[in-house]
């Protein structure tokens, strides 16, 4: 137990943040009146409100104890995270081969039961399958090999 | 007969030859997504709507529709026959029906399952065909108020039935309506919060969201807790229940597709809340309430057939009114815009082949899920030997292949990763991010008639208040939110979401 509600105080600012932002990026926005709203009179209110939930939930965190903020294990968020962030890079110049292979051996990694041989062999059939079905029977138009 | 003379449109549609390949195709994929856990319909769905691009509509829904229902056939196997439940919709499954798999009667407990399924699935798809003929009657008669109202009704519905807090829930669908809004505003052709970026002009897109939140998130998630099973092995030597356990089921079967049929229907519900509630109903009912949680077969009829009934009700709203009930239906109407159609009360008449097409392959998707289910129970059980680590890299990439496919954008693969990140940062916080995706979806719908409405009161909001039907849509809204609020109805609602 902790003596604020972490998770809560977490998610209030979160709210209070990206209110803000939106705010920042909405200011140049007519407003408009209410007979004829201009476009940044909705999103306007609705930042408004979740600033004001936001500073609520974070406000009342304050003077709840609450349990530490949940444990988070990093690793699959960075290693499957790492895949994502790889095949947007990769796909395009890479081709779809190769770049779904390295996907998958990043991913997989994630896993703590993981096995490299299985893993290999795992990444070489997926790689297969996604470009039998995705780019020559599905039609998708992706490039299969690297582009030069 | 206007019934039966739209039923036997909708049936020559879902009995062509390619749209019955898609029918079991989706509901073999719902039954495969149901029994694995750890991959939700919801995922699957997410992750499989680029692909039904190059579809005809009629069949693309056909397919979708299959895989919602089917994964509530799929998880009551797993929930019976390893009590792990495959969907949150067969959580209370577990209890009776696991309990009867250990005194081996696994073979009447799925049996049951599948019977109850299919006879919920049959009674709500004449429900649905039923009522969505005056349902869609009245919804044209809806103006830019009555539709907001009807939208503030339904999302408010999605706040009372999320897990846990509510204030959240609330701040979760203002966080939707609120990015829903990215993207050029239609009125004026000014960018909104779009960073300068031009891809963004036509929003932030909804599948690079959608799978994001749901698929890779609950990758990251997942992968964090121990995968472990274990299988009963289990002899499945007699597979039909005796008459008397039959007739012990009927009377709970009733009740629960009844439950679910109204479930469904309310914004915000669904499947999984119909199968809580139905348990809830049979086992105050019982003359022998002790017997729930030790192998009671009515424990498993009665949530069986609510899940399934709510699983189909649900798309009332979306096919009569076309707002979403719930983040699956949310999906459904991404799939819908996707091929061009705009969801509402004008599909009925526009595209009946697409309307009826959808209500008739629900019961033959029903049929094939009887078929597929019962006999080839123990090809799916093998399933769950296959190890979570060979299956999630999989997942990862058709995430990643899916979202990209849409527009072949490097962006929607960084938002997906992004939404990702958010989405475990919301579960860790306690934010569930159905009522998200549903403010999402909503947002630019509920702008452009809360505008509309406005601009022609001349700036008055007492529109909202004196035209009937919106003003009884948001005194619904308004007893909703007391009894919300209620300290009685508080305390109960967090007991029934803690069990």
């Amino acid at each position: 137990m902790t003596r604020v509600n972490t998770a809560d105080l977490a998610f209030g600012l979160f709210l209070m943040a990206v209110a803000a932002v939106a705010l920042y990026l909405i200011a140049e926005l007519p407003m408009g009146s209410t007979s004829r709203m201009g476009p940044g009179y909705v999103p306007r209110a609705l930042a408004v409100m979740i600033a004001l939930i936001g500073a609520f939930i974070a406000g009342r965190a304050l003077f709840a104890a609450g349990e530490a903020f949940p444990d988070i294990a990093w690793r699959p968020i960075l290693l499957v995270g790492a895949a994502v962030g790889m095949f947007g890079l990769l796909l395009p110049r890479l081709g779809l081969a190769g770049t779904a292979f390295m996907v998958v051996l990043v991913a997989g990694s994630a896993s703590k039961d993981m096995r490299w041989r299985e893993l290999l062999l795992i990444a070489a059939l997926l790689s297969t399958f996604a470009v039998l079905l995705f780019v020559k029977a599905l039609g998708l138009p992706m490039p299969i090999w690297p582009v030069v | 007969m206007d019934l039966i003379a739209n039923l036997a449109t909708g049936f020559a549609v879902a009995l062509t030859p390619a749209n019955l390949a898609f029918c079991f195709l989706g509901v073999l994929i719902g039954t495969l997504v149901g029994v694995l856990p750890g991959i939700a319909p919801i995922t699957t769905i997410a992750i499989l709507l680029p692909f039904t691009f190059t579809l005809p509509p009629a069949s693309a829904m056909i397919m979708l529709s299959g895989i919602f229902y089917g994964a509530q056939y799929g998880g009551s196997t797993t929930a019976i026959l390893v009590n792990l439940p495959g969907e949150s919709s067969s959580i209370v499954t577990c209890l009776d029906g696991h309990q009867m798999a250990k005194q081996g009667r696994a073979g009447p407990a799925l049996a049951i399952a599948a019977i109850a399924s299919f006879f919920a699935g049959t009674i709500a798809t004449i429900i649905i065909a039923v009522a969505s003929v005056p349902l869609s009657a009245l919804a044209l008669k809806f103006t830019a108020a009555e539709y907001f109202s009807l939208m503030v009704l339904g999302l408010t519905g999605s706040i009372a039935l999320a897990h846990g807090s509510a204030v959240k829930a609330v701040a979760m669908v203002l966080l939707g309506l609120l990015l829903g809004l990215v993207g050029i505003d239609v009125n004026t052709g000014l960018p909104r919060m779009t960073l300068g970026i031009g891809e963004l002009g036509d929003g932030i897109g909804f599948v690079a969201i959608a799978i994001g939140l749901f698929g890779i998130s609950e990758l990251m998630i997942a992968l964090s807790r121990p995968q472990d099973r274990t299988l009963l092995s289990v002899a499945l030597s007699q597979l039909w229940p005796s008459r008397k356990e039959l007739k012990d089921c009927l009377p709970a079967m009733l009740r629960g597709t009844a439950i679910g049929s109204i479930l469904g229907v309310l914004p915000g519900g669904g499947a999984a809340l119909s199968s809580f509630a139905s348990y809830a109903v049979e086992k105050k009912i019982s003359a022998t309430p002790e017997r729930f949680g030790r192998g009671a077969i009515e424990g498993v009829a009665g949530p069986e057939a609510a899940n399934n009934a709510g699983a189909q009700t649900s798309f009332i709203p979306l096919l009569t009114l076309g707002i979403p009930g719930n983040a699956i239906m949310a999906l459904m109407v991404g799939a819908l815009m996707i091929q061009g159609i705009q969801p509402g009360p004008q599909v009925m008449t526009a595209q009946p082949q697409l309307f009826w097409g959808v209500i008739a392959s629900m019961w033959l998707g029903n049929l094939m899920l009887v078929i597929l289910n019962l006999p080839l129970v123990g090809l799916w059980v093998s399933l769950l030997r296959v190890p979570y680590r060979i299956l999630f890299p999989a997942i990862a990439l058709f995430c990643c292949i899916g979202t990209y496919s849409i527009s072949n954008s490097q962006m929607d693969i960084g938002l997906m990763l992004l939404f990702a990140l958010a989405g475990v940062f919301f579960v860790k916080v306690g934010a569930e991010p159905a009522p998200f995706i549903l403010g999402f979806i909503l947002g630019p719908l509920m702008e452009e008639n809360f505008r509309r409405a406005m601009n022609l009161s001349r700036g008055d909001p007492m529109v909202f208040a004196e035209r009937p039907i919106s003003a009884a849509l948001l005194v619904l809204t308004a007893l909703l939110l007391v009894v919300l609020i209620l300290p009685a109805v508080r305390a109960k609602r967090e007991e029934v979401f803690q069990e």
